[in-house]
């Protein structure tokens, strides 16, 4: 029995000799900074543009290094094919702070990032380019000399069959939220899903893995459930340890389920595997595919959107 | 562009070489067959303690100074004039066996070897006219001896014969947690790996930590890392030739060994004295179940566990003095569990490899020896999981029935033909999933096999032209053919399904038929030196994908289809070989250039589900390679210090059109420098030191170079691919070998072994955290180096009786 014990010992002893991992400075080169489009238009709503630039991976990451990275003066142009309009730059200092709650709302940014810097969009408040389901939409971006282009469109809408929370195994207060969803035959459907705990959330948060396309549910009657999304690095008590990923009881939970476009799919997934990933050996390559044209980054996504509120009890 | 026109002229002159010496050498042939009488001295090398067959033992006549070498099964056959001649039969660790013959009519001989009795003589027992090194057409090939392989340090005590070739100079690691080795810029699907003459597929367990091969149930390892004979096929790189041992004729024998995390046991011994014998051997890890009652049970992760295990089993039957039979078996598996309970969540993977040879020799006369093999092989790898009604499974796999003849003829003293056929069928099944949600089965799709016919023909003869020039030329056309059923899903910009064409069974989908020349001149240049010449082209027609970037047991096989074009190699080199002090010291310096077309990669942004419920080939993309460099090779064969020491010098390449933006970028695995040192010190007869040294210039990795912000994450931008270099890699290990009281019927030795002494962290991969936040000007982006292995203390046990 010694013996044995021994050997164990010795197991644990080459457990903590073994595999280590450390802090390491690497030296990376300089880049040309790109712009990065983060663009969305959905049914009944205006076009949204935050349009920023690229900063080396190591430079400093304040408010102030942040600010400086949004492009201003921008020549931003939307169309529906028949109707072109150029959008016009807000930003969130020319306001009065009691607005940016609704702004929050509308572009999906987390409220208290619009209030801490000077956040700007470009946008339009001339509804006749506003979302309309089943629309496709051409983005013209001129700025530092460059110009960028792209297209989306705007699917049909895909509603939910139901949708519901249940408690997870044994826990009596914790637990995902559940949805039917009937996919149309055919393939080429895709679908993005943002929730929001009222009271909780800032702004509609993506679900963990929050597009799918119907390449294994094309046609298909079928359950899922989705597991909370959270702020970026949050702290928060509930993003972390055991009620990570999951909803309570007691929250009221709106839900944006929405159907988008191949192109945007791809995007989605893979800048979903980035951020999940964060260089892991382990995984698929990083590359996030955008769809803007023109030596830009980011996307232009058109979002058919459904919404749901849940009041688990 | 200077560096391409070299090619094509060096291709130009090859090529023609190639041609008239091929002519040339069968039409000479025949001609002195019926030129004069002729005898045949020929017959069967074995090792006189167990019966064992001496593969590449050298046979020649002293006062002509001509010979040969055994082939696989122990066999040679020499014609000459008649007369009276010293026969000499010389073989790595063995006493020079000597016989006197006066040849007036045929001889069949049975030459049995004894045990070098000088014991410091681990490295082959040399003669100044048999030195291979100098004398053999042959190049960048190297014969390893099981017992040198196992006096040397190792990783737990487990020792390993793809570990140790990885000392040569020109064959690369990629360092821990990474299956594989890479020859001469060639990726780990590039080397033949042949188990008694069946492809194993995926030869490493435990992530590349130990090589499926059970070191005591192997006899020989060859590997050929240039100039590839015609014989072989299939691979641009290498081959590595495995021989398992075929049991003791002459009694029975059981070796053993205990370690930290594994032990094996191998029996052996003979059915009938002489004429049949068998082997069995086995191995299995405990690691992962020892610590089993150390986790809690109500740990969240209880249940989770790993081990591998395999097995050997080998028959040997000699039928007639004219025929032998040989069945032989392996069987491994890793098997991989991780629980998590709280969630739910299980996740078990098992895989591993199963190949089954049956080989026939026979001897038609004292010159045709031939041998038919039978063979199966067969790779699979499976995940599956489970959570919460969720069931995710996900299989992949290549299974290969074929068959071989291979003849060898011997018409004079001066050719060494060999010819031959080999025919397997493929079945790939690159990557299916299944999903179910409750009770809703998710639509993976039809379970996408591909099936393939592969065929080869091949012609070869060794020819000594003068005493000082021999050539080796040899062609092999080979034929690979996809065929039906199949399913062909033509896509749209967004992957999407436009069409299907479907293929009926056995129905041609692609065929490839191509021309392969092998090209090799060894010129004498003095008593103990030669120029060797090759020239070699190789087509390539399975393909491992690898998405992450350490490679996995997740590597999918793919065959050659209408998409995806077999790869195509064309390889130059040239070498200066030289002994020293009696062939004490072997040295050789060789430099090579080659290129390689439709290489394979997944396309940027291909994601891990792309390749379900599709054509696996419709997430590649394919461009080219290059690899040139240098390696040095100085080895002390004999005396009480022996060892080597290997540096390679080396550029390897690659461009794609769709990555990278079509610049050129380094293989991952481009090493500038890699060193390797092996000293082996006999202490006293019971007590012998070795130690390994190795260093390589780090793995090419990509980095990212800038962030952006999207939805409030941090996305990142990446620099040029592979265009970072991690740390290098070096290490040094030692062992010592205490051997302990030996009786006639019982031998043990204790082996003590410590891997990497100075406790140097090696990169095994780098990664990026990020924590805090922008708002609150807490962000802190980081990068950090994870490294799998400190410093390891081992100890092993090894008794045989």
């Amino acid at each position: 029995m010694k013996k044995t014990n021994f050997i164990i010992y010795l197991l644990f002893l080459v457990g903590i000799l073994t595999s280590c991992e450390k802090d390491i400075t690497v030296d990376l080169p300089q880049t040309e900074q790109k712009l990065v489009v983060e663009g969305s238009i959905e049914q009944g709503q205006p076009p949204l543009i935050i349009l920023t630039k690229t900063i080396g991976y190591f430079e400093p990451a304040d408010v102030n290094t942040l600010e400086k990275l949004f492009v201003h003066n921008a020549e931003v142009t939307v169309s529906n094919g028949s109707l072109s309009k150029q959008l016009i730059e807000i930003c969130t200092n020319d306001i009065p702070d009691s607005l940016i709650p609704l702004i929050a709302v509308l572009s999906g940014v987390n409220v208290n990032q619009l209030a801490a810097i000077n956040y700007c969009v470009y946008t339009t408040f001339d509804q006749s380019i506003w979302g309309e389901i089943g629309k496709t939409y051409n983005l013209t971006i001129k700025a530092d000399g460059k110009i960028l282009t792209s297209t989306t469109t705007i699917p049909n809408l895909i509603p939910l069959d139901s949708i519901w929370y249940k408690n997870q195994g044994t826990y009596d207060t914790m637990g995902y939220v559940w949805a039917k969803l009937y996919d149309p035959p055919g393939k080429g459907n895709a679908y993005r899903m943002f929730t929001q705990r009222r009271g909780k959330d800032a702004r509609m948060i993506p679900i963990i893995g929050s597009v799918f396309d119907d390449k294994f549910i094309d046609g298909k009657y079928f359950d899922f459930y989705s597991i909370r999304g959270s702020e970026f690095n949050s702290a928060a008590p509930d993003d972390d340890g055991e009620q990570r990923g999951y909803y309570k009881i007691t929250d009221t939970i709106d839900v944006k389920f929405c159907n988008i476009d191949p192109s945007s799919f791809l995007f989605w997934r893979t800048y979903e595997t980035e951020i999940y990933n964060n260089g892991n050996p382990f995984a698929s390559p990083t590359t996030t595919m955008t769809n803007i044209k023109g030596g830009g980054l980011g996307i232009w996504c058109g979002y058919g959107a459904n919404y749901y509120t849940i009041i688990p009890q | 562009m200077l560096k391409f026109s070299f090619a094509l002229l060096f291709y130009d002159f090859f090529m023609k070489l190639f041609f008239v010496s091929f002519i040339f050498l069968f039409s000479s042939v025949c001609s002195p067959i019926f030129s004069q009488t002729k005898y045949t001295i020929s017959g069967y090398v074995s090792d006189k303690t167990n019966g064992e067959s001496a593969i590449g033992a050298n046979v020649y006549l002293k006062e002509i100074m001509k010979g040969t070498a055994t082939n696989q099964y122990g066999f040679f056959s020499l014609s000459v004039e008649p007369g009276s001649y010293t026969l000499v039969v010389s073989y790595l660790g063995y006493s020079d066996y000597t016989q006197k013959v006066e040849l007036k009519s045929n001889l069949k001989l049975k030459i049995e070897l004894t045990t070098s009795t000088i014991i410091t003589d681990v490295f082959e027992v040399t003669d100044e006219k048999t030195d291979k090194n100098t004398q053999g057409t042959q190049m960048g090939t190297v014969q390893m001896e099981m017992k040198q392989i196992k006096e040397m340090p190792a990783l737990f005590g487990e020792v390993d014969i793809l570990k140790t070739i990885q000392l040569l100079p020109g064959i690369q690691s990629s360092g821990e947690g990474n299956a594989g080795f890479y020859v001469r810029g060639g990726g780990p699907d590039q080397n033949l790996i042949l188990l008694d003459g069946a492809p194993v597929y995926n030869a490493s367990h435990l992530f590349g930590f130990f090589s499926v091969f059970n070191s005591d149930a192997i006899k020989n390892v060859e590997l050929i890392k240039g100039g590839m004979p015609a014989q072989y096929g299939g691979r641009l790189a290498s081959v590595l030739d495995i021989n398992m041992k075929e049991g003791n004729l002459k009694k029975m024998e059981v070796d053993g060994g205990i370690g930290i995390i594994s032990s094996r046991l191998t029996i052996q011994g003979p059915i009938k004295k002489d004429t049949s014998s068998f082997i069995l051997s086995g191995r299995r890890t405990y690691a992962g179940d020892l610590a089993q009652p150390f986790v809690k049970s109500t740990s969240r992760f209880k249940g989770s566990n790993y081990y591998f295990y395999d097995f050997n089993a080998k028959l040997n039957y000699t039928l007639s003095d004219k025929d032998r039979l040989f069945l032989s078996g392996y069987f491994g598996r890793d098997v991989f569990t991780f629980k998590n309970n709280r969630d739910g969540f299980i996740m078990r993977s098992p895989w591993g490899n199963a190949t089954a040879t049956a080989r026939w020799n026979h001897l038609f006369s004292e010159k045709l020896f031939m041998n038919a093999t039978a063979i199966f092989t067969d790779y699979n790898f499976v995940v599956e999981l489970e959570q919460q009604d969720f069931e995710f499974k996900l299989f992949s796999g290549i299974r290969d029935y074929g068959g071989k003849l291979d003849f060898n003829y011997f018409p004079s003293i001066l050719h060494n033909i060999k010819f031959g056929t080999h025919y397997t069928y493929h079945t790939f099944v690159p990557s299916n999933a299944s999903a179910k949600s409750g009770d809703v089965e998710f639509d993976k799709g039809k379970i996408i096999k591909q099936y393939a016919h592969d065929l080869a023909i091949y012609l070869s003869d060794d020819y000594d032209f003068t005493e000082k020039l021999r050539f080796h030329a040899g062609l092999r056309y080979s034929l690979f053919q996809q065929v039906g059923p199949y399913d062909r899903y033509m896509k749209d910009e967004f992957e999407n399904t436009t069409d299907t064409i479907y293929y009926q069974k056995g129905e041609n989908v692609k065929t490839y038929p191509n021309l392969e020349p092998r090209f090799s001149v060894r010129y004498i240049t003095g008593k103990t030196s030669s120029l060797k010449a090759s020239f070699t082209q190789n087509y390539q027609y399975i393909h491992l994908a690898s998405l992450s970037a350490v490679s996995l047991p997740t590597d999918i096989w793919v065959p050659s289809s209408a998409i995806v074009k077999p790869q195509f190699g064309t390889q130059y080199a040239l070498g200066y070989f030289r002994n020293f002090k009696d062939n004490a010291f072997e040295t050789s310096l060789e430099v090579y250039y080659k290129e390689m077309k439709n290489q394979i990669e997944y396309k940027e942004g291909a994601l891990p589900e792309s390749n379900m419920s599709d054509n696996v080939d419709n997430s590649f993309t394919f461009g080219k390679g290059w690899s040139y460099g240098a390696e040095l090779f100085l080895k002390k064969a004999t005396g009480k210090i022996n060892g080597w020491i290997g540096y390679t010098l080396s550029w390897t390449e690659r461009q794609f059109d769709a990555i990278n933006k079509g610049n050129k970028f380094f293989a991952k695995y481009d090493r500038r420098h890699d060193l390797s040192f092996v000293g082996i010190y006999e202490i006293n007869k019971k007590l012998t030191f070795a130690t390994t040294f190795v260093y390589g210039t780090g793995n090419a990795i990509t980095l990212p170079v800038a962030r952006y912000t999207i939805n409030g994450y941090l996305v990142s931008e990446y620099a040029e691919r592979n265009s970072y270099r991690m740390a290098s890699y070096h290490r040094l290990d030692f062992s010592l070998t205490l051997k302990g009281k030996e009786t006639k019927k019982f031998k043990s030795n204790w082996n003590f072994s410590v891997y990497n002494v100075y406790h140097r962290y090696n990169p095994y991969f780098i990664y990026f955290s990020n924590e805090g936040n922008i708002l609150d000007g807490t962000l802190k982006l980081r990068a950090k180096q994870v490294s799998l292995f400190g410093i390891i203390p081992s100890i092993t046990w090894n008794f045989n009786f």
